[in-house]
């Protein structure tokens, strides 16, 4: 075995490395500064290595125009691309210490913990940045409770957006000299990358904001009502049950969020017959199952379906059984755009509490588990699942195939 | 129908060891199959028995009790499988070889027991064993008893050291920079992925499998051997994927037909597995093959526990009304694995009925 390609992995960390900064911002210069010392540190320790210092990676910025999915991480070479568009950009964990992947042929440097750097551009959700300019107090308190994951689920986000930005539309007056539409547009640019910076922009939400743009620019503001909506499954399920059709309902649950649970006590309390299980277990009951019922975040127009994680393994499994996948999706949440892999957008949960996810019956000592020098914990909380493992999406105009997801919004007149 | 030599004291400790089974105090499989042989071993050394018939047939009734705990009689087996052969060479002096070897299916469907002409002699000579002596009909045990307890005592060294031979070949199967998927706590991966450590720099993702969340010491204890681990939870196995080189995961018993039960969740990383066409090689001692392998088809060998570590009592309005499953097995058909790693070398899941008519006898498939 040459012994100059195998690295000892647990070397303690060289001591000329800054703390990790994984929930502070870096500023550019910051970063900066921290290639430059790492590059030099490198330098030193090869003599004309190969270069590929720590690489600010910057989160997928999905703005108003068509999300720009960030270039998938190859080992190894990493451009460093740093293309601020909000004020506050987190290179999250890829401040972390880089560790050379090339193999065999350069020596790497001793003594940093391998971080996967596959996983490095998800980055952590980031603390609420200090507001620049002045951002309507609805927009804060809102990216507040965005960045604490109050309000999750596609629907419910897209829906307190439109209702803060209709609150800041209201307050808002035209200065003079100024043009209503242009002004307006300006005036939100900052909100709206305020709220990106709590939380990366559900296409629900982009969508959303850019219909808002074209309104005002087309100088007739007027915001689409949204009544209030609960989760679409489960709005399908009691209307079912109400129309007296008879069917037992089996919830799948799982970590990060444990959101069956919420589904659970309405549909019992519907008086729907129930059974709660996790998500390894569906293997047991698969074979008596007759239709697999999922929502969506979002549906690229390929046909893949952009959602909560666990989603992919249930509609693989229900595959391979022959048992149909239907997917209830509003045609607002088409995305324009394929997506290839769950890795080129996706978020992480944050590690706060995470006893409130686990049984009563763990004893809490074995739960404490935190990130240590060889271990990192991972919450992905979306995942991407082919069209090939979906049988039919079921919208408000219809009941339509997967591959022809990219017809519908053209034919519905809208170009998005 | 026990027979007259049923001393009490194997009584006691057989009952011991069924209520630990039942009551799940013993953990993990090896333990499991550690305290059978230790068991038998005491069976075997107070046993009185004028024949073999009488001493396989006490054995016979010892592994029907420990069946009914826990359904696998793997050790039974093999300890009767031994005890029989160390019988036959110990009666027939030298052992017999068989006419040069024809090697065709027929014949390996026809022999039985293909193993049997490489015995090693481990009684010398030619012992007069006789058989049902009224005059001393304690000969024929004190003749052969020796034997046996060797012959045991070679499963208990076996059984010993598996995790030890499971890792030899690590460092083949896993290459640097790899990064490799596993689920929930098996000792035998476990010391698969540390043997490998030593020599290689890979990186491992163990997914928490609910609700036992036994991944959870996984990852701790990778990790604290210097193995970069990622801890993930079960529902973004299909997600990360596309990203792993290899699925090692742990069995709990092999089943004749190649498929095998595992920790729930090993049946969502094998499928997700097939799907990217990524392989998967499972680690496991040869103690957990086992002959049956209509077991699948039984509801109940998924082996269900405790339902309020998936819905807690805390839930109170929800637990009347709902009904909650927690089975803690999966079953994973030989379609979706590639290797099964095992202290006896690599062996495809095709000729796993290969190894069970090697390690154990026909008769003793029915317990």
């Amino acid at each position: 075995m040459p012994s100059s390609s195998s690295i000892p992995p647990n070397a303690p960390n060289s001591d000329s490395r800054p703390p990790l900064k994984l929930q502070k911002e870096l500023t550019k210069a910051e970063r900066r500064e921290l290639q430059e010392r790492q590059r030099a540190a490198k330098l030193a320790s090869k003599g004309g290595a190969a270069p590929s210092g720590s690489m600010a990676k910057s989160t997928p910025k999905p703005g108003a125009q068509a999300p720009a999915t960030s270039a998938a991480p190859k080992r190894g070479r990493r451009p460093s691309e740093s293309a601020p568009r909000a004020p506050a950009v987190a290179p999250g964990r890829a401040a972390k210490d880089a560790k050379i992947a090339v193999p065999s042929t350069l020596e790497p440097s001793p003594g940093n913990a391998r971080s996967l750097r596959i996983f490095s551009h998800f980055g952590l959700p980031k603390t609420v940045s200090v507001a620049k300019g002045d951002i309507h107090p609805a927009i804060l308190r809102l990216a507040l409770q965005f960045s604490n994951f109050k309000i999750t689920g596609a629907n419910a986000r897209c829906i307190a957006t439109l209702t803060a930005f209709k609150t800041v539309i209201q307050d808002y007056a035209t200065p003079p000299n100024n043009t209503l539409s242009r002004h307006l547009m300006t005036h939100l640019s900052p909100q709206i990358s305020h709220l990106v910076a709590a939380r990366p922009m559900s296409v629900t939400m982009g969508n959303a904001i850019r219909q808002l743009k074209l309104e005002i620019s087309g100088s007739d503001i007027d915001l689409p009502e949204q009544d209030s909506r609960s989760s679409v499954v489960e709005k399908v399920l009691l209307g079912a049950h109400s129309e007296g059709r008879t069917f037992s309902v089996i919830v799948v649950d799982s970590r990060p969020m444990l959101e069956g649970k919420r589904l659970l006590s309405v549909l019992a309390e519907a008086g729907i017959q129930c059974t709660y299980m996790l998500l390894p277990s569906l293997g047991a009951v698969i074979t008596e199952v007759s239709m697999v019922l999922v929502g969506a975040h979002s549906i690229h127009s390929n046909g893949a379906v952009y959602s909560r994680a666990g989603t992919a393994l249930v509609a693989m499994l229900a595959k391979q059984h022959s048992i149909p996948v239907v997917v209830c999706c509003e045609t607002y949440k088409f995305s324009e755009g394929v997506q290839l892999d769950s890795f080129t957008k996706n978020e992480l949960a944050p590690l706060g509490d995470q006893f409130a996810s686990f049984p009563l019956t763990k004893p809490r000592e074995s739960l404490t588990l935190n990130n240590g020098p060889h271990l990192e914990i991972l919450n992905p909380l979306y995942d991407l699942t082919p069209p090939t493992s979906i049988t039919a999406v079921v919208t408000e105009v219809g009941v339509i195939p997967p591959n022809s997801i990219s017809s519908i919004p053209l034919a519905l007149g809208r170009l998005l | 129908m026990a027979p007259d030599s049923y001393n009490p004291v194997n009584h006691r400790a057989v009952e011991v060891l069924v209520s630990k089974l039942r009551r799940r105090q013993v953990i993990g499989s090896r333990e499991a199959a550690l305290e059978t042989v230790r068991v038998l071993r005491q069976v075997v050394s107070k046993a009185r028995f004028s024949n073999i018939d009488q001493l396989v047939n006490l054995i016979r009734s010892v592994g029907k009790r420990l069946v009914e705990a826990q359904p696998k009689g793997n050790t039974v087996r093999k300890i009767l499988h031994h005890i029989r052969e160390e019988y036959n060479t110990a009666i027939n002096g030298v052992a017999s070889t068989s006419s040069k070897p024809v090697f065709s299916i027929s014949n390996f469907v026809l022999q039985g027991q293909p193993r049997k002409q490489s015995v090693a002699l481990k009684s010398e000579g030619s012992m007069t064993l006789k058989e049902n002596d009224p005059d001393d009909p304690d000969s024929f045990a004190r003749g052969l008893k020796p034997v046996l307890m060797e012959a045991i005592q070679d499963v208990l060294d076996e059984l010993e050291t598996v995790y030890d031979t499971v890792s030899k070949n690590a460092k083949d199967h896993i290459h640097s920079d790899e990064i490799i998927l596993t689920i929930g706590y098996s000792k035998t991966v476990e010391a698969f992925l540390k043997a490998a450590a030593h020599s290689r720099n890979y990186t491992v993702i163990v997914a928490e499998t609910g609700p036992s969340y036994s991944g959870h010491e996984m990852a701790r204890a990778l990790s604290s051997a210097g193995i970069s681990t990622f801890l993930v939870p079960d529902s973004s196995i299909y997600a990360i994927m596309s990203r792993v080189n290899k699925v090692i995961l742990g069995a709990h018993a092999i089943l004749a037909n190649g498929g095998m039960f595992a920790i729930t969740g090993s049946l969502l990383a094998a499928t997700a597995a097939r799907v990217h066409s990524t392989p998967v090689a499972v680690c496991a001692g040869q103690f957990k093959l086992t002959p049956l392998w209509n077991l699948y088809h039984e509801f109940g060998a998924l082996d269900f526990a405790d339902p309020s570590s998936v819905l807690g009592f805390e839930e109170g309005n929800l637990v009347d009304k709902v009904d909650v499953m927690n089975p803690y097995y999966d079953y994973v058909g030989p379609e979706l694995v590639d290797v099964f790693i095992t202290n006896d070398g690599d062996h495809p899941p095709s000729s796993v009925y290969r190894l069970i008519k090697e390690t154990y006898d026909d008769d003793d498939h029915e317990l």
